[in-house]
């Protein structure tokens, strides 16, 4: 990877860009998949909490990204999604294969944080 | 070491650890170039590598600046005045600014920038526009003999800098119009044109008394949750209907038999409330709730006289400002009258007609409003004509509703019911229960095989239902109008908003012929492998067995049809009616009997009906004379049908299907 490469992520992405590119050397990204197609991302961050990223939508469940993508505009991603687009780019993605009704209540674990 | 951005250790020899140092390299680079930028003035004489451009257009995105440029072959220092004109051959970039940078450069449009490198170029797979990024080493040129020219010019350029700032919760639809963080920006040395739901009202008139409004967001807006005491607000009416008021439904009908064919009489007042769905001019939905209503039976007539016209309303209180995922039931009727049958006004703009639109998104949130301290300030323009904004409902055959696709679609249809049946579970007050109607049209009737000839429509205790309409129901069968009931997991139910009425509608936009009229008597579906509970169906058999253990006939009075009759005090031979207080001379017999047939339709499983009522006279007198003997042997063998059922209740293991006999209205 060159480094004009790293510093254009640095440009573009401002503070996210070293934490994801952390989040991809420790291989933090699973890609979850279930028979019917169905996929989402799972980050490992930096605390230790386990994140979710939707793929078919720009979301994280993340506490920074509900704060400074979505209410305040100021940042085009968080550093999880971030972490993903470079893991997918990169190929470091772990991949998971699970039940349907794994990937659901993965799903709805979510909600029930948030609510 | 250095890190001042995270406080973990970094992966040694990663990526994130390779930026790291990059990343401090490159800052020390920028302060020392930025240093040198303030104390020698002079452009540095290393031309190689710089990107000179003209700044055309500049806004910004997520704290990066972005300037829309023109790359110039030389700067604009060595040329003549005569050739500093746009040129439009020069290639376009798109040059990127962190707000670092920007904050630094405080760029204004026609400004001429060198960039010196190390700058990044982007080419993007589907933009022909390519993107200049890391900018880090930039610079204004200042260009003292076009000063003047750009005096002049400022005034005009000042509207080309705009803050382009879509938020991401517009983007996804989330629903905070409050939300005008996106106007503010710490850099903010730019002027700022928000894109946000304009209401123009605040600079207009002082409000005169009577001053009449087309926007009801403006209205909410300006006038707050207190009230709009001066100003009123034109709408269409798009629906009226009932809703239970949220207490509860209040209803105090004494000693109900869910069997019994006499209507539930209230000797309370309803507690439900006349509502209005308006439209206004800008295609925004409010649901205005009014008074409480005496009598159900106003309902029909209020949709007659209301719906498709203009209303003003004045002294509005907001009552709540509900979103999509909290009002599903009234989300679901928004969404069958979207689009808009006419262009609607744009917010925030002039309205020439290019203006007006239909191709908004369907509205993620909607205002409830409720009429002030007991005065109504509701006008209905009943005069004048149906407002061409109007959606009339779209009126269907069951079989298309039936085929639809979706989940929470309201549909309307005329239907002939054929008979109904009350939930009943004990456990839930006869006041909430539901009530299961069996309708039919000629789309069923005339249809081919797979399609049902009969379908049950459930009525929730939330759909208010109008006197009118209940002792209709139970004097007969009767061709009842749906209105906006809802479609989804295979079910039609009647829910809050949907209305039943008898007459036809004034208005309503009909795909064909009159579907209601049954062209010869109504036919049932014939039991069979499909057959599942809480249906009706025809059914013919041969008896097999009896089931003597519930097998009974009783005395009922032939005037009220009371089955407790009691003897003669004086006579005990006579009998006599509690209700009627007299004696009855010719009592009708009723008989309860539990047999077995034998189904070819559906040989597969053991049928049970429960006969009661009275079928073919010769059946009868053979279960009669069962009952006086009691022996099996009188009806075994005897050939019923066609019986028309109701299905209780359909098993697998034993394969049994238990039957009532009904009888349609």
């Amino acid at each position: 990877v060159p480094d004009d490469l790293l510093l254009g992520l640095k440009f573009i992405f401002g503070p996210s860009a070293v934490p994801a590119l952390d989040l991809v050397d420790q291989r933090s990204v699973t890609r979850v998949r279930a028979p019917s197609g169905r996929t989402l991302y799972q980050v490992l961050g930096s605390s230790g909490k386990l994140y979710t990223c939707y793929s078919s939508c720009h979301f994280c469940t993340c506490p920074a990204f509900g704060f400074s993508v979505l209410q305040k505009s100021e940042s085009l991603l968080c550093k999880h999604i971030l972490a993903v687009y470079l893991s997918q780019a990169m190929g470091a993605c772990q991949e998971l294969a699970v039940s349907e009704e794994q990937l659901t209540n993965i799903l709805l674990a979510e909600e029930e944080d948030e609510g | 070491p250095g890190e001042t951005e995270n406080s973990f250790i970094l992966c040694r020899g990663g990526l994130a650890e390779r930026l790291c140092r990059l990343q401090n390299r490159e800052r020390s680079a920028i302060s020392f170039w930025r240093h040198q930028c303030i104390s020698d003035d002079k452009i540095p004489s290393d031309k190689s590598g710089v990107l000179i451009v003209r700044i055309l257009e500049i806004f910004e995105e997520c704290t990066i600046q972005v300037a829309i440029c023109q790359q110039l072959e030389q700067s604009p220092a060595t040329l003549s005045s005569e050739d500093a004109v746009i040129n439009a051959e020069e290639p376009i970039l798109k040059v990127l600014f962190t707000r670092e940078t920007a904050a630094h450069l405080k760029s204004r449009p026609q400004d001429v920038i060198h960039i010196y490198p190390p700058w990044q170029k982007l080419l993007l797979q589907n933009a022909d526009v390519p993107v200049i990024m890391n900018t880090y080493f930039s610079q204004k040129v200042l260009l003292s003999e076009h000063s003047e020219a750009r005096e002049k010019t400022h005034g005009l350029t000042k509207m080309l800098i705009r803050k382009n700032i879509i938020s991401l919760a517009e983007t996804f639809r989330l629903d905070d119009l409050d939300d005008k963080l996106h106007c503010k920006s710490s850099d903010d040395q730019v002027p700022c044109a928000p894109q946000t739901h304009n209401n123009g009202g605040s600079k207009q008139h002082p409000s005169a008394l009577s001053a009449v409004n087309d926007s009801l967001l403006e209205m909410v807006e300006s006038q707050g949750a207190v009230g709009w005491r001066e100003v009123q607000v034109r709408v269409v009416i798009q629906r009226v209907y009932c809703l239970p008021a949220r207490e509860g439904y209040r209803s105090h009908a004494p000693g109900n038999n869910p069997l019994c064919a006499t209507p539930v009489t209230n000797s309370h007042p309803p507690n439900v409330r006349l509502c209005l769905l308006v439209q206004d001019a800008y295609g925004m939905f409010s649901e205005v709730q009014l008074q409480s209503l005496s009598s159900t039976d106003d309902i029909e007539r209020y949709c007659r006289r209301w719906e498709g016209k203009f209303c003003c309303l004045a002294g509005m209180k907001i009552l709540q400002r509900t979103t999509r995922g909290r009002a599903l039931g009234l989300f679901s009727l928004i969404d069958s009258l979207w689009p808009p049958v006419v262009p609607v006004k744009v917010p925030g703009q002039s309205q020439d007609s290019e203006m007006m639109t239909t191709n908004l998104p369907p509205p993620s949130f909607c205002y409830i409003l409720t009429v002030q301290s007991g005065e109504i300030h509701v006008e209905v323009d009943e005069e004048e004509q149906i407002s061409n904004l109007y959606q009339p409902p779209a009126v269907h055959g069951l079989k298309e509703i039936l085929r639809m696709d979706g989940c929470n679609e309201r549909c309307s249809f005329w239907a002939q019911v054929l008979y109904r049946r009350q939930q009943s579970k004990h456990s839930v007050p006869i006041d909430q229960r539901e009530t299961l109607l069996f309708v039919t049209d000629s789309t069923l009737q005339n249809a081919v095989h797979g399609i049902p000839k009969v379908v049950a429509v459930s009525v929730t205790a939330s759909c208010v239902l109008s006197m009118e309409i209940i002792e209709a129901l139970s004097a007969g069968s009767q061709l009842v109008f749906f209105k906006d009931a809802l479609w989804g997991n295979g079910r039609i139910i009647c829910v809050e908003r949907t209305v039943l009425l008898l007459q036809k509608p004034l208005l309503c936009s009909a795909a064909g012929a009159d579907l209601s009229e049954l062209t010869g008597p109504v036919r049932l579906d014939e039991l069979d492998s499909t057959t599942q509970a809480n249906s009706v169906c025809a059914l013919r058999g041969t008896v097999v067995g009896v089931n003597e253990s519930t097998a009974f006939s009783w005395p009922t009075c032939n005037r009220c049809g009371n089955g407790k009759l009691e003897l003669c005090p004086q006579d005990r031979e006579l009998l006599y009616c509690n209700q009627c207080s007299e004696v009855v001379t010719t009592p009708v017999l009723k008989m309860q009997l539990e047999v077995f047939l034998s189904c070819p339709s559906r040989s597969q499983s053991t049928v049970k009906v429960k006969v009661w009522h009275e079928i073919t006279l010769f059946v009868l007198l053979t279960m009669l004379l069962f009952l006086q003997t009691y022996e099996v042997q009188s009806v075994l063998g005897k050939e019923v049908g066609l019986l028309n059922c109701y299905v209780h209740s359909v098993t697998s293991h034993p394969n049994c299907v238990a039957l009532e006999e009904i009888v349609l209205l």
